[in-house]
């Protein structure tokens, strides 16, 4: 059956739910303030406190129906900062130290180093069997530990696709050389041809590591040690970093693109008309279809990241975990409830985001659409960022070594070998 | 009470040990380990200072550290010396709106270190349509790489850390500027000496001691600064613009090494105690 949950949901918060969210949601609780038990959640600005009003509504709802059934219960919201890095470390520090959030959102980069912390609390019992089979494999394998135990669940992934304006670049390059050819012909009409992060910021690792990916590489070795600048892994590096590297040199894509460490710059470019293409997140489809006018956006059209050859592709997939932290059955219990009643599916479905299990995309209509058959077609090439608990080093040196190489300052053989040999001493003291 | 002063100190230092002592020293104590943030001290010694010492890349972020710190504390001189002389200026002639310039520049002071660098990066934006480049444009210069070229980056980074911290300079100049006996322009006046000449031989002899005082405090604000450079390069292009404190700031949350962390925290610490020294030391000269 399929729902139409998103306008329900909608309809609902824009109706009847206010007046009870007055009371039983604010800044910083769901629920009622001298309820007998508390639970803590630590959550990200995009759904309960959204900016977005429309938005926020709608989990207010979700929020204030699951909260109602559970009249003994508050939950006790702590709002994460947007520097995700600094943020999500300094809450690892916290649950070693037993003073993290009882429940919390864990980036899905992140959730290779809380599992080696061993600060998670299984949450198999709350699941059936055939829903986490049902999670697509590079979700499962990362939400289970060595044990067998799902330790949190993803509840929603995400895809880096390359968004280009068809009056500009009709067909869709399959290829690195086509997407070069196709930039250089837009940066001599005037435009910028190709838009991709490179400043020092997670997006801008996480966005070529398709090309890497595509390219034969691999980061780390199965014990989780680095192997990015050895053997074949280097001479893939090399390729990929090239391309990018090319892409600059030839003008391309313009040299500001060391300086772009935000999403929202994609979409002021589109916005303003002078960009042809750009390496985006799937999300920022529906941002392009609130930003630009009907008759624009219908220029705007979405594609795989080309590859090295058009049949080598790969991008990168992230997302978003929510997991225990805490030793009590109770709040873990709940823990469990508030992301199957409240984030996976029916979030989903209200934000747009990609589910990460099958059935969900057949259960509601808010996935219906060419552009989520592209995602879904692009997702059988997707990539997680490596499980392992250097990874967030290893992406700190690589957008060291991308400023280096793309503004001139290195050569990219030895940035790859300076970037290779910190890693590898980082390793030794994890 | 004033035979027993202890007394009276006690709630301050019971304050100031819980704030300020007791972290430092857990700091000191695990720049001596191998804690990460994802375990425990195992063992103590001096891996984390060898660490230190060996990594290729300490070179050329204290190198940036100095050109920064140096760079910004000249223009933080002379920026502060400039509008405070401005407003002394504007005051002793009773001009109006001289009170405003003072708030509208105390206002970049008070702007937070991360919105300081939100706010430049806009204005350094390299986009067709950033607001700098495109005024350069418009009035036929060419645009400038601010922050995708290295040695750029550096430059936009100082002028964006004096934009911010030019207020501090300005208010200590102005008091110390309004402390000038006006009787010494005066006798100057009557002596036929030009405005330079009262400049280089009352004014800049007379602010010595405010000179002095304020290049160590904003050497040490300086040193600390890290969040606005975040904000607005990430250190970046590279580590062109990573200083000091942001490589102890990246070393902790990125490479999760509490142990090399804290050592890199403790040279800060350690420089930064020494310039206070020279602080109290010229303090101290001042009063005898």
């Amino acid at each position: 059956m399929t729902l139409r949950l998103s306008t329900s949901v909608a309809a609902i918060a824009l109706t009847a739910a206010p007046l009870a969210a007055q009371d039983l949601i604010t800044r910083d609780r769901v629920g009622l303030p001298d309820a007998p038990n508390a639970m803590s959640f630590r959550l990200t600005a995009y759904d309960l406190y959204s900016s977005d009003l429309e938005m926020r509504a709608a989990f207010e709802a979700l929020f204030t129906e699951f909260i109602e059934a559970r009249p003994d219960w508050r939950i006790d919201t702590q709002l994460a900062t947007d520097n995700i890095g600094e943020e999500q470390a300094r809450m690892l520090e916290q649950a070693r130290a037993g003073r993290g959030p009882d429940c919390a959102m864990i980036d899905s980069s992140q959730l290779a180093t809380f599992k080696a912390a061993g600060v998670l609390a299984p949450m198999n019992d709350h699941w059936a069997e055939e829903e986490i089979a049902d999670l697509f494999p590079f979700v499962r394998e990362a939400v289970t530990d060595a044990d067998g135990n799902l330790v949190a669940w993803w509840w929603f992934t995400d895809l880096r696709v390359l968004y280009r304006d068809t009056a500009v670049v009709p067909e869709a390059p399959q290829t690195w050389d086509e997407l070069e050819a196709a930039a250089v012909a837009a940066s001599e009409a005037g435009l910028e041809g190709i838009l991709f992060n490179g400043a020092r910021w997670e997006g801008t690792t996480f966005d070529w590591l398709g090309n890497f990916w595509a390219a034969g590489g691999e980061l780390v070795d199965e014990d989780g040690r680095p192997v990015f600048g050895e053997g074949e892994n280097r001479e893939a590096f090399l390729e990929a970093l090239g391309y990018y590297r090319s892409l600059v040199e030839s003008g391309a894509a313009p040299g500001r693109v060391t300086t772009i460490n935000n999403y929202d710059e994609f979409n002021a470019a589109a916005a303003a008309g002078t960009a042809a293409m750009f390496v985006g997140g799937n999300w920022q489809y529906g941002q392009l279809a609130g930003t630009l006018s009907e008759e624009r956006f219908a220029d705007w059209a979405v594609s795989e990241l080309p590859g090295p050859t058009a049949e080598d592709r790969a991008t990168g997939t992230g997302g978003w975990t929510i997991a225990a932290l805490s030793d009590d059955p109770e709040k873990v219990q709940l823990c469990a409830e508030m992301v199957k009643e409240i984030y996976s599916g029916a979030g989903n479905a209200v934000q747009g985001l990609l589910p990460t299990s099958a059935a969900q995309y057949e259960t509601y209509d808010a996935f219906e659409g060419p552009q989520f058959d592209l995602f879904a077609e692009a997702l059988v090439n997707g990539r997680p960022r490596p499980g392992a608990a250097i990874y967030p080093e290893i992406s700190n040196q690589i957008q060291i070594l991308m400023g280096d190489v793309l503004s001139g300052a290195a050569e990219p053989e030895a940035a790859l070998d300076a970037a290779f040999e910190a890693s590898l001493a980082a390793y030794e003291r994890l | 009470m004033a035979a027993r002063p202890l007394l009276w100190l006690l709630p301050i230092a019971l304050v100031l040990g819980t704030v300020y002592v007791i972290p430092v020293a857990d700091v000191v104590r695990l720049s001596f380990s191998d804690a990460t943030l994802l375990r425990p001290a195992e063992s103590y010694g001096l891996s984390g200072y060898a660490a230190m010492l060996e990594a290729r890349d300490l070179g050329v972020v204290l190198r940036n550290t100095v050109v920064f710190t140096v760079a910004s504390v000249v223009g933080l001189q002379l920026a502060g010396l400039l509008v405070a002389l401005l407003v002394a200026r504007g005051d002793r002639r009773g001009l109006p709106g001289m009170t405003a310039l003072r708030t509208i520049v105390l206002a970049a002071w008070v702007v937070p270190g991360v919105a300081n660098g939100i706010i430049w990066q806009t204005l350094f934006s390299e986009a067709p349509f950033g607001a700098i480049n495109s005024t350069l444009a418009l009035i036929g210069l060419p645009r400038v790489a601010w922050l995708s070229d290295p040695e750029m980056a550096m430059v936009s980074a100082v002028l964006a850390n004096v934009w911010q911290g030019t207020a501090f300079s300005m208010v200590v100049f102005y008091a110390a500027r309004r402390a000038i006996d006006p009787r010494l322009y005066e006798a100057a006046e009557v002596d036929g000496a030009r405005p330079f000449a009262r400049f280089v031989y009352i004014t800049l002899p007379q602010l010595k001691g405010a000179i002095l005082v304020n290049t160590v405090l904003v050497t040490i604000q300086t040193l600390n600064t890290f969040d606005s450079i975040l904000a607005l390069t990430g250190g970046g292009p590279g580590r062109a613009t990573e200083v000091l404190s942001l490589h102890i700031f990246n070393r902790v949350f990125y490479n999760y090494d509490l142990g090399g962390g804290s050592a890199l925290a403790l040279v800060l610490v350690a420089i930064s105690t020494a310039l206070t020294l020279v602080y109290i030391a010229l303090l101290g000269r001042g009063r005898t």
